[in-house]
């Protein structure tokens, strides 16, 4: 039992370790951009870019530009057989206002569509220009054709369209209703923070947004979690860049949906001053808006806690912010009261409206990062030289940011350079580690620049330590005057610098290496040559001569052996068969002479083909013959 | 014993100059004049060396080939072993003989380079 119990605890814990409250909304440069979205669709050229551009732009307030050009124009653009074109139209038509569109089809082509094997997105698109148009409509088959082509297709983009029409029948809708909770189920969780439907912000928009139209009609709070209503919210705050018409649309819609309905508005914590908390400015403004970015009346905004980081440190806890004198919605802290120490802060953050306002979602919990940077200060910096077998310490010069040391060091290859500093904490006077500090010398002639990194050690003394002789290879060996700077960064550091210590000539061994040029490597390569393999020695031509001879020798053996047998040649047959038998096996060889010197595959095979051809028929007739004279014999 | 080895094999000799068909010793004569050629490249071979390879093999190829076709020719055309090839006509053996010859040194003229 304990252990289940800890294992929800943990799960509690984690939860509510996500900051899901939404943090950021839509400013009025992002509307801006919506804005010329929609504007740079006109002129329209069909209706449904019509319908999106108009209605976006009378969402965000904004003036239809040629209001009754475009209303003109939409006349054209309809196709009468078409019912997504009618409706497009129609909703185009009712945002323009004192527009009318007309054509004689119309009436039929929506009432005709309005049947149960239909597509919802037909049969909502007809219901709702019918209404859109004044048309006299029947709620109940609307009804009953959108519950039926339901069961055919349930995709979520469906339910979408139902919604959407459903929140403008009369009569029961409930079953409507009951598949809102159904519907938002089947949304995809992203990295615990997003909730999307497959098919992306437009499917999205439109459920969410149906959702909410359907559940201003029952007056009834959708069957959406507030948490669920937030990672939505996320997912689409996320997508705020859109730059398609017709998601747009869809997503300024259900935004504006969800900052003005009566159920569900959720918070925008959003920070609206520079990350960096500084001296200079050292309040942390947050503003705290619907997400359209309009105020949310009076509110309390506390800092629950802001917690560093590195070191989990909570340096402040119930802190309230003020309202900033200019304006409702922002609200401010002194961060720098707490006295935070330098680095990275997580300020979680609570809204509570001063009037009870049940609507509001996600007011706890939120959370901004800032950072708290300062000054820095360069102290006890000393340079020397020293031998570089020599344990007695060297002699140094003490160094004062920002001058430069009054006398040019001189090293050779047989010293060392010694630089230590170290960095202290302007504020809180501590000393600390910057996250850069490089030491760059630069030679004064060629301009080349070598950078060293310098190294800390636990008490935050910065040393840096050239073997002049160690490390002649990445000067190249080039010996003469280098000037020497200190590089200091951080992200926390307000005053990064750069400072020039002093000028520096070094000695190195003479002809360390031959100087490798900088631009060397860009220098034209050597031509690659194909080179084929080389033969192999040969043996002198009187050896293998010789060995020639040698190799046919063995003719001369056949020759003798054949005739101490005593072949009868004189019984040779000078038959045709015969003759041209040896004639034609002759040629034969002669052939694959020829192939081995001059002639190629084919053409061998051609001639070895017209060459068989005789070969086998006059060694047939010979070898029959002989055959035959042997069996009479 | 070296005497009585000299004895047999002079009795081998006889033996075979007397019994042996013309036919055969004819084949005989050409096997031993393919052997000789063969072991004067692989002489070469040695004492050279094997460049060019293919040349060598092509070569040698062609002789132990030969020499192979040679052995199967004397095979089929005794007389000795005329129950083992009962159905093939000395002459057929011949035929043969030249036809796998000929395919033989296609492919070793191929290969000679």
């Amino acid at each position: 039992m304990a252990k289940v119990l800890s294992v929800v605890v943990i799960l509690a814990i984690a939860v509510l370790g996500q900051a899901l409250t939404p943090s950021s909304f839509l400013t009025t440069q992002d509307q801006r951009r919506l804005q010329s979205v929609f504007e740079a669709a006109a002129p329209y050229t069909d209706a449904q870019s019509a319908q999106y551009s108009v209605l976006g732009l009378k969402l965000l307030g904004a003036a239809i530009p040629n209001a009754q050009d475009a209303c003109k124009g939409l006349s054209k653009i309809i196709d009468g057989t078409n019912v997504a074109s009618i409706y497009h139209a129609s909703a185009a038509a009712k945002a323009i206002g004192n527009c009318k569109v007309d054509v004689p089809e119309f009436k039929k082509t929506l009432s005709d569509a309005i049947k149960e094997d239909s597509s919802v997105q037909d049969i909502a698109f007809a219901f709702l220009a019918q209404k859109n148009l004044g048309l006299p409509a029947d709620d109940a088959a609307v009804s009953k054709a959108l519950l039926a082509a339901l069961k055919n297709d349930d995709s979520p983009a469906s339910h979408g369209y139902a919604f959407l029409a459903a929140s403008q029948l009369k009569g029961d809708i409930s079953k409507f209703v009951d598949n809102v909770e159904d519907v938002i189920a089947q949304a995809d969780e992203v990295d615990d923070k997003y909730l999307q439907f497959e098919g992306g912000l437009f499917v999205t928009s439109l459920v969410v947004d149906g959702a909410y139209k359907l559940a201003e009609k029952t007056k009834k709070a959708p069957t959406i979690a507030q948490d669920k209503v937030i990672k939505f919210t996320n997912y689409f705050m996320s997508r705020k860049h859109v730059h398609q018409l017709k998601s747009a649309y869809y997503f300024l819609s259900v935004i504006k949906t969800l900052s003005t309905n009566n159920f569900h508005v959720p918070v925008a914590v959003s920070l609206a001053s520079p990350v960096a908390v500084t001296q200079a400015d050292p309040s942390v403004k947050v503003r705290v808006t619907d997400l359209m970015g309009g105020s949310l009346g009076e509110m309390t905004v506390t800092a629950e806690s802001a917690r560093h980081l590195g070191d989990d440190a909570v340096v402040l806890s119930k802190k309230q912010f003020s309202v900033a004198a200019s304006d409702k919605s922002l609200f401010e802290l002194n961060f720098l009261n707490a006295k935070p120490a330098k680095g990275f802060y997580k300020l979680t953050i609570n809204v509570a409206p001063k009037k009870a306002d049940a609507r509001l979602i996600g007011t706890s919990g939120a959370e901004v990062e800032v950072k708290v940077t300062t000054k820095i200060s360069v102290e006890n910096v000393e340079i020397g030289v020293a031998d570089k077998d020599q344990t007695t310490a060297a002699r140094t010069t003490k160094l004062v940011h920002p001058n430069k040391a009054a006398s040019v060091l001189e090293a050779d290859y047989h010293q060392k350079v010694i630089m230590k500093f170290q960095l202290k904490d302007k504020s809180s006077g501590q000393l600390m580690n910057a996250h850069q500090t490089f030491v760059r010398l630069t030679n004064l002639k060629t301009k080349q620049e070598i950078i060293f990194v310098t190294e800390s050690d636990n008490t935050f003394t910065n040393k840096f330590d050239l073997d002049v002789g160690a490390s002649a290879k990445d000067f190249a060996s080039v010996s003469g005057k280098y000037s020497m700077e200190l590089i200091v960064g951080d992200a926390v550091i307000e005053n990064p610098f750069s400072w020039l210590l002093a000028d520096i000539s070094l000695t190195f061994p003479e002809g360390g290496e031959a100087k490798a040029d900088a631009l060397s490597q860009y220098a034209k390569k050597p031509e690659i040559k194909h080179k084929f393999n080389v033969p192999e020695k040969r043996p002198p031509a009187t050896v293998s001569m010789a060995f020639t001879a040698l190799v046919l020798s063995p003719i001369a053996i056949l020759l003798i052996l054949w005739l101490r047998i005593g072949v009868n040649i004189s019984n040779f047959p000078l038959s045709l068969s015969a003759v041209g038998f040896h004639v034609c096996l002759g040629a034969i060889f002669g052939l694959y002479y020829c192939y081995w010197t001059q002639l190629n595959m084919f053409v061998t095979l051609r001639y070895l083909g017209i060459l068989a051809i005789p070969t086998f028929l006059f060694g047939n007739r010979l070898l029959s013959g002989l055959a035959s004279k042997r069996k009479t014999a | 014993m070296p005497e009585k080895l000299s004895n047999v094999l002079v009795k081998f000799y006889d033996e075979y100059m007397q019994s042996t068909p013309k036919k055969l010793k004819i084949v005989d004569a050409y096997l031993v004049y393919v052997f000789f050629t063969g072991v004067f490249q692989f002489v070469y071979c040695c004492l050279v060396g094997t460049f060019p390879f293919n040349s060598f093999l092509s070569g040698f190829i062609s002789t132990v080939g030969s020499f192979v076709l040679g052995v199967c020719l004397r095979l089929q055309s005794n007389p000795q072993n005329k129950s083992e090839f009962s159905g093939i006509s000395p002459e057929r053996s011949f035929a043969d003989f030249v036809f796998a010859h000929i395919i033989l040194h296609l492919v070793v003229m191929n290969f000679i380079g």
